[in-house]
């Protein structure tokens, strides 16, 4: 397993989010969490990334506990989390943007390789190399995050509602990528309001709701089950 | 690049950059170069004071009131390394530490204020950063407060209320420039607070530490998601933040001698510029520190020497009220949110 989240109990101060949540993801999965809005999708995603210390509860990460290590040493153990708010520097060009996402690299010349592939990916920060990515559409800011993501070569991309206020086709060609990525080898969880879309193009998936995991499976099953279909799909 | 430059001279930053200089040239064209020459070497010190106050606004959210003391540690450090070696070689003369001596004061005061600095953020700030965040910017603030009379009480008790001075640390006739006498004090103060800010400037450009001193004040949480080390960063800044401040208060040692309050006007000035600019705005600052000079020595000039407080702070005033985010515009979002 790469991650093993157990029994996991987090939240903010005295409100707990997450009851008992367990989640598990191997090496080249593409794994999901759906679930309605204030189920605790992004609290899940930000305890794991060390944003948020749990209660109780472990997150193994290639078997070594990473829980309460704090947010800069989950990066440097392998794990790259693109929150919903992208956290992007607003004041700095693209580049350095893509920079920083190489900050715990030592190698320059693989910095540059990185670099060159997110370039290879996300054609659109390509042409825009030097432009602050404050003054950036909300579609190439969020691929702005992503590739800076992609720059510490993690082990696991974690990516919180890619499609959040994006044009339907700005959605799809962040889903492509992200699918790209996956057959290129990279372990990804993703978070996602758009349940269809998700459910099609990911392997596995997890429903959260109120905090608790309601059901776990593959996504082509979850995308028949009758309560999903009926909490999420509307139908 | 032609647009961009028109773009920037419509501007507010581009504006008031355009008009100081131009106020600037006629003063000089009135009466004469040494308004630029005293405008130089006044704006180099307040811009070191300055940056240290915007690195401490935009990086660890602090308004902080304590720079200053950071300043009079300087001077301190400076006095008490600087007048044994001067005791020294008034016995034995020797020309090359004789040129040296300067340095070492001024070399050793950096190192104190870095220390300091480091040691403040590490016994005061980190504490209150893991106890809450809630109320962080009115608490910290408090907190330099109380930190400023601690540190201004502390000298009066240890080293008393006296002026520990020093006549010159350079010997030598003045230097002519424009046919201004400058005195080789005010000159190296001048080309230090230069080659001090341009290693700061290409410090914080080009290194991958500069880099993300950047990212944290940019946003917190994404410098710790590309796996910044935080608390390292806070401290290091600190350390550097007053590291600036230390050696603003020793290379201007002879101007003004070291005591208690020396660094309530050093604050004071800060304050000016970092108001004037936008909160946290650093490469603003290097600019605004320069421009509230100029404002002194025109206000000196034209006005009289009583008023140079004065016309600073009804600026401060108008700012505030017409452009709250200074001229440069701001980009502490924290310290504006609450």
């Amino acid at each position: 397993m790469l991650l093993e989240v157990n029994n996991l109990n987090a939240g903010y101060g005295f409100l707990q989010i997450l009851w008992d949540v367990s989640i598990e993801i191997d090496v080249g999965e593409f794994v999901c969490i759906v679930g309605p809005n204030g189920a605790g999708k992004s609290t899940t995603m930000k305890t794991i990334a060390g944003l948020i210390t749990p209660s109780s509860g472990q997150i193994l990460f290639k078997g070594e506990p990473i829980h309460g290590i704090g947010g800069h040493r989950v990066t440097r153990k392998g794990i790259a989390f693109v929150s919903e708010e992208m956290n992007l520097f607003t004041n700095m060009s693209v580049q350095e943007n893509l920079l920083m996402g190489a900050y715990i690299l030592d190698d320059k010349s693989l910095i540059q390789r990185r670099m060159n592939e997110i370039y290879d990916i996300f054609p659109r920060l390509g042409e825009r190399k030097s432009q602050l990515a404050g003054t950036m559409s909300g579609g190439e800011r969020k691929m702005l995050a992503i590739g800076r993501g992609l720059m510490s070569d993690p082990a696991l991309l974690m990516v919180d509602e890619p499609s959040f206020g994006l044009a339907p086709q700005l959605t799809a060609s962040v889903f492509d990528a992200l699918e790209t990525l996956v057959q290129g080898g990279l372990t990804i969880l993703l978070v996602e309001q758009n349940v269809t879309k998700t459910l099609s193009v990911t392997h596995r998936g997890y429903v959260l709701e109120n905090g608790r995991i309601g059901l776990a499976g593959k996504s082509a099953d979850l995308a028949c089950d009758p309560h999903v279909r009926k909490v999420f799909l509307g139908v | 690049m032609s647009d961009r430059f028109i773009r920037w001279c419509r501007s507010a930053a581009g504006v008031t950059i355009l008009l100081s200089i131009l106020l600037a040239v006629i003063a000089t064209i009135d009466r004469g170069p040494y308004i630029l020459v005293n405008t130089a070497i006044t704006g180099g010190m307040l811009a070191l004071v300055a940056v240290g106050l915007a690195l401490l606004l935009g990086v660890m959210n602090v308004a902080s009131f304590v720079h200053g003391e950071y300043f009079m540690i300087g001077t301190l450090v400076a006095y008490y390394v600087f007048t044994p070696l001067q005791n020294f070689l008034n016995t034995n003369p020797s020309p090359l530490l004789a040129m040296v001596a300067p340095l070492i004061a001024i070399l050793a005061a950096a190192v104190a204020g870095a220390a300091a600095g480091a040691l403040t953020e590490i016994m005061v700030f980190a504490p209150m950063r893991r106890r809450s965040r809630e109320n962080w910017v009115m608490n910290s603030f408090l907190l330099t407060v109380g930190l400023a009379v601690l540190l201004i009480n502390g000298h009066l008790l240890i080293f008393g209320a006296d002026f520990k001075g020093i006549v010159r640390y350079w010997a030598g006739a003045p230097v002519t420039i424009m046919d201004v006498f400058i005195s080789r004090d005010r000159l190296f103060a001048f080309l230090l607070s230069i080659i001090v800010i341009l290693a700061f400037w290409v410090f914080m450009k080009t290194t991958r530490t500069g880099r993300a001193i950047r990212a944290v004040s940019q946003d917190e949480t994404g410098s710790l998601m590309v796996g910044i080390n935080l608390s390292a960063i806070l401290i290091f800044t600190m350390a550097l933040g007053c590291s600036l401040a230390a050696v603003a208060g020793a290379s201007l040692l002879f101007l003004y001698p070291s005591y208690p309050t020396v660094g309530l006007e050093a604050l004071y000035m800060a304050w000016f510029i970092v108001i004037l600019v936008g909160l946290g705005n650093i490469i603003g600052a290097l600019t605004g520190g320069f421009m509230v000079a100029l404002l002194k020595v025109l206000t000196v000039e034209y006005i009289g020497s009583g008023w140079d407080f004065v016309v600073p702070t009804a600026l401060i005033i108008l700012v505030l009220i017409f452009k709250p985010s200074g001229i440069f515009g701001s980009e502490v979002r924290g310290v504006l949110d609450q």
